[in-house]
């Protein structure tokens, strides 16, 4: 495991698409810490959580959660596009150990990344605000352990789907796109049998992490019914493990 | 020493690899021959465990899955173009090596060897061919494996470049490496291989010594022209393993038996003689004649 761990580790700092998609996010983040902190003088716990998170539960997903998936999209998608699946395998040829390896460097380092980003918005915050933001916040937990899933799904989807703009249009479409047209069409009182269904839309469910009121979807969740945070991220852990397993048992079976 | 036994891949109804069964020795240079679309990379994939299908190959008694460091006991490269775009040669090495527990310093040395060095720090998106195939075999030299397999390793190299690839892979040889390398051409093979699998249509044509190909698939005939062609080849299909098959403009295509023997034989049955000439088939004939049609072999073989 070791092997296939430092074989991955190179294989993410050699990139240079890693640099890009991680610095974008840091700067990105900070640039809005600084916009909210300089707007508003005397903030809420909503707004606090929104400054130090990128956004928050107030964008459809934060972005720098989409880029850390991109991040982790490429880990498993880049085999496939550049045939370096077979020096990789040749290489390290127990694919449950290797898909492992891209799955724990992809999330340690969106675990990582959120972190500093978070410390990184605080800091930018401290002219504005007398107060630092309570950095325990469980919308601060929950943004970081968001960035994780999202990264993982990302490799996940990467493997399964075998190539990169496959798994880019399921991860971009199916949270902002499908899982949307869904939330919204439930309001139609027509449709309101969908209510049940939209509780367990994943990503959609996902984003009650970063919720500052325990509610995602601009404070709607409540009338639709979603769970609250920790049984929605339940939902959305369930659905990574899901597609964790499936791509990892495909990748067992298929010919690389 | 490479094991292969009865390995097999279909997809769907069509037969990709039909049960090859081969040995590969160390200390010689094999040729996996065979014509485009025969099967030869997917047998190589199969060898290597990338591709699921029947049978199984032992490198000196063990799977390739079952290896803790494959990258040490066997080089292989399948494509020539591998590599990220925009991860450095050298880079692409080092992430190889970090899997593999090879130490880094062996990187430049790979990159040197091979004559690359000076572009170990560049994208390879702007590789020639024959630079992608010269990173290709620093990779696959980068575990100083005892067991070499490579995929067209002579395309795209300029001659010299193919030149120099049969120096490399004789020495690697001689010092007592299994080395497996596929083509397509019976002309690289000639210079590189000392033994040779051929196979068409997924299934083994022949497995031996280069010369023993060369031999069996190779077969000279005599033109011979005569106003009295007739009698002629009635005398000459009279003697044991000769065959006489008229020309489209008149002439006979004689085979087993050499222009003196033809000649004696028109002399003794006093025939005159307008032309006699010898062709020897090349041996891309030679190939064509055995991959061109598998089946067709195999009734030769048998019969």
């Amino acid at each position: 495991m070791a092997d296939a761990l430092r074989f991955e580790w190179v294989r993410l700092r050699t990139l240079r698409s890693t640099y890009w998609l991680i610095g974008s996010a840091l700067v990105l983040n900070v640039a809005i810490a600084l916009l909210v902190a300089s707007l508003v003088a005397d903030p809420t716990p909503d707004v606090v959580a929104a400054a130090v998170t990128g956004g928050g539960a107030n964008t459809p997903v934060p972005m720098a959660v989409v880029l850390l998936a991109v991040v982790g999209v490429f880990a498993s998608g880049h085999e496939y596009r550049y045939g370096t699946i077979q020096p990789t395998l040749t290489t390290v040829p127990q694919r449950a150990r290797l898909f492992t390896a891209k799955v724990l460097v992809v999330g340690a380092t969106a675990l990582v990344v959120t972190t500093v980003s978070v410390l990184l918005d605080v800091a930018a915050t401290l002219p504005f605000w007398a107060d630092t933001p309570a950095l325990t916040g469980v919308t601060v937990i929950g943004y970081v352990l968001l960035a994780v899933l999202w990264a993982v799904v990302g490799v996940a989807f990467g493997q399964l789907l075998r190539g990169v703009p496959g798994a880019l249009t399921v991860i971009l479409v199916m949270p902002m796109v499908v899982e949307q047209l869904i939330f919204r069409l439930s309001y139609v009182p027509a449709l309101d049998w969908l209510h049940p269904v939209v509780k367990f839309l994943p990503f959609t469910a996902g984003m009650q992490l970063v919720s500052a009121a325990g509610e995602a979807s601009g404070g709607l969740a409540s009338e639709v019914g979603l769970f609250s945070r920790w049984p929605s991220a339940a939902v959305f852990a369930v659905f990574v493990a899901a597609v964790l397993a499936a791509a990892v048992t495909l990748f067992r079976r298929r010919d690389a | 020493m490479i094991l292969a036994t009865h390995l097999g891949k279909r997809y769907g109804a069509k037969v990709a690899v039909d049960d090859l069964s081969f040995e590969v020795r160390p200390g010689l240079v094999t040729g996996f021959l065979g014509p485009n679309g025969a099967g030869k990379s997917t047998t190589m994939r199969l060898m290597l465990d990338l591709d699921r299908g029947a049978g199984e190959t032992l490198f000196d008694g063990r799977r390739f899955a079952r290896l803790r460091h494959p990258m040490r006991e066997i080089g292989a490269v399948l494509e020539a173009r591998a590599f990220h775009p925009t991860r450095t040669a050298r880079n692409h090495l080092r992430m190889l090596a970090a899997g593999s527990g090879i130490p880094a310093s062996r990187v430049d040395e790979v990159l040197e060897f091979v004559g690359i060095a000076d572009v170990a720090r560049r994208k390879p998106k702007g590789f020639s061919l024959g630079m992608a195939q010269r990173l290709g075999l620093a990779q696959a030299l980068l575990g100083d494996p005892g067991t070499l397999i490579l995929d067209e390793p002579a395309n795209g190299l300029d001659p010299h470049g193919i030149h120099w690839l049969r120096d490399v892979l004789r020495a690697l040889a001689a010092e007592g490496r299994t080395v497996f390398v596929s083509s397509h051409l019976l002309s690289e093979m000639e210079l590189m291989a000392d033994e040779l699998v051929v196979v068409g249509r997924g299934s083994m044509i022949y497995s031996g010594k280069v010369d023993g190909f060369v031999s069996e698939f190779t077969r000279s005939t005599v033109l011979v022209r005569s106003p009295e062609s007739a009698v002629l080849a009635a005398a000459l299909r009279a003697l044991d393993g000769v065959s006489v098959e008229p020309t489209d403009d008149g002439g006979l295509r004689v085979a087993g038996a050499d222009a003196v023997t033809i000649g004696d034989v028109a002399f003794d049955n006093g025939v005159r003689l307008h032309e006699l000439a010898t062709t020897t088939a090349s041996l891309e004939t030679a190939f064509m004649t055995a991959t061109g049609d598998a089946s067709e072999y195999v009734a030769v073989a048998h019969g």
